[in-house]
């Protein structure tokens, strides 16, 4: 994995195929979550959190006004990260600034979903070995290293 | 590292639909330099209102700050600081104003994959 800002606030991103292979894969799986009404209820609430905490008539018209929205940009934004990745080819990605503003939510909403999964629910929770561990990780590993490209 | 070569079969957790591609949208651009102005403005006559990001366990330290700083156009160093008080408070106010313009802040966190809440000050 190499993330490496170029000139013209191009961010180079080099993964292999497999690691490819495993976003693209991971973002078609968010992508499908998003639009599953009868999934998990605690994923649900992980990517979709209550905006007021003791008024669930506040809450309820909230949702109602922001929920499809969420939905239609989180879904773009997942449909980015195969598109950047298909148009690079066999080849190193490149995002632009549009590109990384839609990688790096897309990237914490996988995560807060394999966090959900792996139990992780408070900061001292351990990450488990197993092999969605890593891919949580990894994907840490990932968006680190794209906001340090950005922010530096 | 962790070393991906043997995880891309195991974790298809839901199964991919043939034939879904996602559709594309332009995105959201994370430099608005009109939030920024808005913050100025709304500055005064209604701060009845606040939005509230609270800690959780899966997002990096950097990312919170870069989101306050894209989003809110705060400065780096009060962007760290908004970071360190949910790190270690477990919430910080990162605005305040009407009703409607921190549901709109709220939307926005959400969409970043930050928890936050509208709450009455």
């Amino acid at each position: 994995m190499r993330v490496q800002r170029r000139r013209g606030d191009v961010v180079v991103v080099g993964l292999d195929a497999v690691g490819r292979d495993l976003l693209t894969s991971l973002a078609a799986q968010y992508d499908e979550v998003l639009h599953d009404d009868e999934g998990d209820d605690a994923v649900h609430d992980r990517l979709f959190p209550a905006a007021y905490r003791d008024d669930p008539d506040a809450d309820d018209e909230f949702r109602r006004y922001t929920y499809e929205g969420l939905v239609d940009r989180k879904s773009a934004n997942a449909g980015r990260i195969a598109a950047s990745i298909a148009a690079a080819g066999d080849g190193r990605i490149l995002l632009d600034p549009d590109a990384v503003g839609a990688w790096l939510p897309a990237l914490t909403d996988l995560r807060l979903v394999i966090a959900e999964r792996l139990g992780i629910r408070r900061d001292d929770d351990p990450v488990p070995d197993g092999q969605l561990g890593q891919v949580y990780r990894w994907l840490a590993e990932l968006q680190a290293r794209l906001v340090d490209a950005v922010d530096r | 590292m962790v070393d991906v070569a043997q995880l891309v079969e195991h974790w298809l957790v839901v199964p991919v639909v043939a034939g879904s591609s996602p559709v594309i949208h332009p995105t959201m651009s994370l430099a608005q330099p009109d939030e920024v102005l808005e913050e100025r403005t709304l500055i005064e006559p209604d701060r009845a209102w606040s939005t509230v990001v609270w800690n959780d366990p899966v997002n990096l330290m950097t990312y919170v700050t870069h989101v306050f700083r894209t989003y809110f156009g705060y400065p780096r160093p009060e962007a760290e600081r908004l970071m360190l008080l949910v790190h270690h408070e477990g919430r910080a106010t990162v605005a305040s104003g009407p009703r409607e313009e921190m549901e709109r802040h709220t939307e926005a966190m959400h969409e970043f994959g930050l928890w936050a809440t509208v709450e009455r000050v």
